[in-house]
């Protein structure tokens, strides 16, 4: 029996061995020694334990020891040395041999080798070691939580990010991890996500050790067993700080740019964009301060949460480098950074640290704002209630707030400058009743400016077809306005034209239209184009025609006033001769002896003098007598000469240094001399006249005649005057305008009545130096012409009576 | 004993008053110089022995009220009896007021003349 159970003992897969209860070896089997290389003498007792690796002994017998102590089977592991001298580990196990009801008799224990199942474990470590250290090294957060969501393993990252131990992160609520503001959603989305199973995906503030919150992007996976349950969750937490930070702003910016676009008002969109830094950069007061219209003092734009009383004092600040440090930034476009105001020493002459001081402030930042041409607008500030220094985020928010604010300013002035542009505009249109409209012809687009829906009187805002404009064109000018049209479309010029719109209540306007076509890049044509309400124009032109009739009556009146004196002194002046020769002459025939001869020579002087004066008397006869047109061949020249002698006198008194220029090859006019002298004398008063107030050069008049092209004689009259205002030509010749006190502007508007009914023109032009020539162009006599052609040679002025222009002597 | 005649300077631009005006003032027994314009009065060797200037009002250049301000400022306190074909009843209280001795309207009477003559040169 011993030797079959000895056989049986050394045939196991494993070493056996026996040992007695104080745990010295009595027993160890053949494949024991056959293993160690010891015999069984030198295994017994304590001497097995030379086999043991020497780093496992002490925690092997210290395991042996307490099992013995037990009583009870036990398993130990050690590395056992193999006879070749290469430890191997094996598992130890130990059970006792006992009698059923007594203590221990013996120990016995089975030996197996454990080598390859401990290098599939180290491996197993090994691997399982890397793989922490890479989790660990991840830059996410990492957690493992059981199926219910709770803690069960977390990352490096995940410690330090929280500050606390993965046993207090077991023990604290979830909750209070995140920003107040999301707590509510993450905690919904997970539950759900526990519930269902489905993945978790969400972004959230976590609260930092600090207290700082910092985005994360949250993903979570479930690990399912084979039958499909949860058994773990994996939890990886990306921080995206940065990216919600940029996105945050990035959608401020859009939003800002959108209440620009919107035209929001300037300090709201201002006001906006503080609030944006103050929750961006927590802990900071954001102000903006505009530099005013005149670039020298500093006017409000936005503080929404800084105290009224420090604003107050800001505004109105001079922009120069002495006033405080957004004065200073606007003027020299640059920023000012005070880290400390306690230790700043800038600014002291307005005492503006102890201002800021007093409202609490002790660091400011500011940054000039700056249109795209580079024009100081104002200025961006930063404050904090702690002495503090701007980071790079703070640099980029400040440059991203600056852009984003010099856009609403530039955006903001350039929209009241535009309103005010556009407020003239329509005021200029109103009152000028002028419209203004485009009209792109391939697709008949029209825009009508606000007046020209007055003018067609169309409701504002009815778009606008060429059929609705074709219902107020007068039914005798729609071929007109037809004809304009389809010439406008085809030839892309320039047109202009008069036309009649007939309202409903069957009144008429005038219109005068005046278009610019341009093709655009795509070669269509557009035309751009004014109309004019010149209704009341055409009105007061009918009615001054009217008018003016009966006013050149009055213009024959105030000539005659002004020609009076002169009048009285050419016929003096004879007189005079005549009453001091005769006096001389009674004189010489008195005397003793009588001077017969002197007497005679006086008496010749006196009759000269009476023919002189006679000759006055005719000349103003023949001016001045009552009579029609006469239609008759004049020589120019000559007939000059007549108004000179009949107005030297008047000329002389205004000291005028008259020079006629006559060409000596004048060809003679067709025309009624006296109205054409009475021009020509008008001119010559109106010359002397301008120059009245000229005192530091001659009072030259040249009066000169001439060729001009065409067959046609040409008289002008040079002064050097006052001249008159170039904007006013046109209106020189309005009855009612006058320049002077004298009153002869009567006399200019009858002149050019008189002129165009000869068939020529009048007009006045400035002279290279000073004074205006006035000058009129008539036709020469026409070959050939008898009294059978007179009638018709010159027409009857248009508006005016001739007879108006004869004078009653 | 011979006494020197007083001599009377006309200045007047109208040729037929220089012509007809110094017979009558010769007949009057004045010695008469006649001058076209102030300048020419101006500078004659006349001016110092004018007793009396009968000087028309408007002429072209120098007027005669500028040849009286001419006058007084060269300190010579000559008599004058303005002559003018052109002016209204404004015209001789001023000259009067601005020192002339008489202001005559053309045409005027050889008595007129002679009375404003006697006053001047009993003045001087």
């Amino acid at each position: 029996m011993d030797t079959q159970l000895s056989r049986v003992v050394d045939a196991l897969p494993g070493l056996v061995w026996t040992a007695l209860p104080d745990g010295d070896i009595d027993f160890l089997n053949q494949r024991w020694c056959e293993y160690t290389g010891l015999s069984v003498d030198d295994a017994y007792g304590r001497g097995w334990q030379t086999a043991i690796h020497p780093e496992d002994l002490p925690e092997l017998l210290e395991r042996w020891r307490s099992i013995l102590a037990a009583g009870e089977p036990g398993e130990m592991e050690a590395r056992v040395r193999r006879f070749d001298g290469e430890y191997r580990w094996f598992l130890f196990r130990t059970s006792r041999l006992a009698d059923v009801s007594g203590p221990v008799v013996k120990w016995c224990g089975i030996v197996t080798d454990i080598e390859d199942r401990r290098r599939v474990e180290e491996a197993l470590r090994a691997r399982e070691g890397r793989f922490r250290s890479i989790v660990d090294g991840l830059p996410a957060l990492v957690a493992l939580l059981t199926p219910a969501g709770e803690v069960e393993l977390v990352n490096r990252q995940v410690l330090e990010y929280f500050g606390a131990t993965l046993e207090e992160l077991k023990a604290r609520a979830i909750g209070p991890r995140f920003h107040p503001d999301d707590r509510e959603d993450v905690l919904a989305r997970w539950r759900e996500s526990v519930e269902t199973g489905h993945p978790y995906d969400f972004e959230a503030r976590l609260r930092r050790a600090d207290g700082a919150y910092r985005w994360f992007h949250t993903r979570g996976f479930p690990l399912r067993d084979t039958d499909g349950h949860i058994v773990l969750w994996y939890l990886l937490q990306t921080d995206v700080d940065d990216r919600k930070r940029a996105e945050a702003l990035l959608a401020g910016e859009k939003r800002f740019l959108e209440m620009v676009a919107g035209g929001h008002s300037m300090s709201e969109i201002l006001e906006a964009l503080c609030h944006l830094v103050e929750s961006t950069a927590s802990g900071c007061y954001c102000s903006v301060v505009l530099v005013d219209p005149s670039g020298t003092r500093l006017e409000h734009g936005a503080a929404p949460s800084l105290p009224a009383s420090f604003i107050t004092s800001i505004i109105g600040r001079p922009v120069n480098v002495d006033s405080g440090p957004c004065a200073m930034a606007s003027y020299l476009n640059e920023q000012v950074i005070a880290p400390d105001l306690t230790s700043e020493t800038r600014w002291a002459a307005y005492a503006w640290c102890p201002m800021a001081l007093a409202h609490g402030l002790q660091a400011c930042w500011s940054t000039p704002i700056s249109s795209t041409a580079g024009k100081v607008l104002g200025a961006f500030a930063i404050y904090y209630d702690e002495p503090r220094a701007p980071t790079s985020l703070h640099q980029s928010l400040i440059e991203q707030f600056t852009h984003i604010a010099s856009i609403a300013v530039e955006r903001a002035q350039s929209d009241a400058a535009l309103k005010r542009s556009e407020a003239f505009l329509a005021e200029a249109q109103h009152l000028s009743s002028t419209g203004s409209f485009s009209w792109r012809v391939a697709t008949d687009e029209i825009t009508w400016s606000e007046e020209l829906y007055r003018i067609f009187e169309f409701d504002q805002g009815v778009p606008v077809t060429v059929q609705l404009i074709g219902t107020r064109i007068h039914p005798e000018d729609i071929p007109l306005w037809r004809d304009v049209t389809d010439r406008a479309r085809g030839a892309g010029s320039d047109f202009e034209c008069e036309h009649r719109l007939q309202m409903p209540d069957r009144s008429v306007k005038y219109l005068h239209v005046v278009a610019h076509g341009s093709r655009n890049q795509d070669g269509r044509l557009e035309y751009i184009g004014a109309v004019q309400d010149v209704t009341e124009r055409r009105l007061s032109e009918e009615a001054l025609g009217k008018l003016r009739a009966e006013f050149a009556h009055v213009a024959r009146v105030t000539s005659l006033g002004a020609l009076t004196a002169s009048i009285a002194h050419e016929v003096n002046q004879p007189l005079s001769g005549i009453i001091t020769n005769a006096s001389t002459c009674l004189r010489m025939l008195a005397a003793d002896p009588p001077n017969v001869e002197g007497a005679r020579e006086t008496a010749r002087r006196t009759i000269r003098d009476g023919n002189r004066a006679s000759d006055v008397i005719t000349r103003l006869r023949a001016l001045f007598s009552k009579r029609d047109a006469t239609i008759e061949s004049v020589d120019l020249n000559e007939a000059t000469r007549e108004v000179i002698a009949l107005s030297s006198n008047e000329l002389q008194r205004n000291r005028v240094v008259l020079r006629p220029e006559f060409a000596d090859d004048l060809p003679p006019v067709t025309g009624d001399r006296v109205q054409l002298q009475q021009v020509i004398l008008n001119l010559l008063l109106n010359a002397s006249e301008a120059m009245s107030g000229v005192d530091d050069r001659p009072r030259r008049l040249v009066i000169r005649t001439e060729r001009d092209d065409d067959d046609r004689v040409r008289l002008s009259v040079q002064d050097a005057g006052v001249g008159f205002d170039p904007r006013r030509t046109n209106r020189l010749f309005d009855a009612f305008y006058t320049t002077k006190s004298g009153g002869m502007g009567i006399g200019l508007s009858v002149s050019r009545s008189i002129i165009e009914s000869h068939h020529g023109r009048l007009w006045a032009a400035h002279n290279d130096g000073p004074g205006t020539t006035f000058s009129f162009s008539i036709p020469c006599k026409p070959e050939g012409v008898t009294s059978a052609h007179r009638d018709g040679a010159i027409r009857t002025p248009a508006v005016t009576d001739p007879q108006y222009f004869a004078v009653h002597a | 004993m011979t006494v020197e005649p007083a001599l009377v300077s006309v200045v007047d631009d109208d040729e037929s008053v220089r012509e007809s005006l110094p017979d009558l003032l010769r007949q009057f027994g004045f010695a008469v110089q006649a001058f076209s314009s102030a300048e020419e009065f101006l500078a004659s060797d006349y001016v110092r022995q004018t007793r009396c200037l009968i000087l028309d009002i408007a002429m072209p250049g120098m007027t005669g009220p500028e040849l009286q301000q001419e006058l007084m400022l060269r300190r010579q306190e000559i008599p004058i009896v303005f002559i003018t074909a052109y002016g209204d009843e404004t015209t001789r209280p001023r000259m009067l007021e601005q020192g002339a001795v008489e202001c005559l309207f053309k045409p005027f009477s050889d008595t007129a003349l002679i009375a404003a003559l006697n006053i001047a040169l009993r003045a001087d």
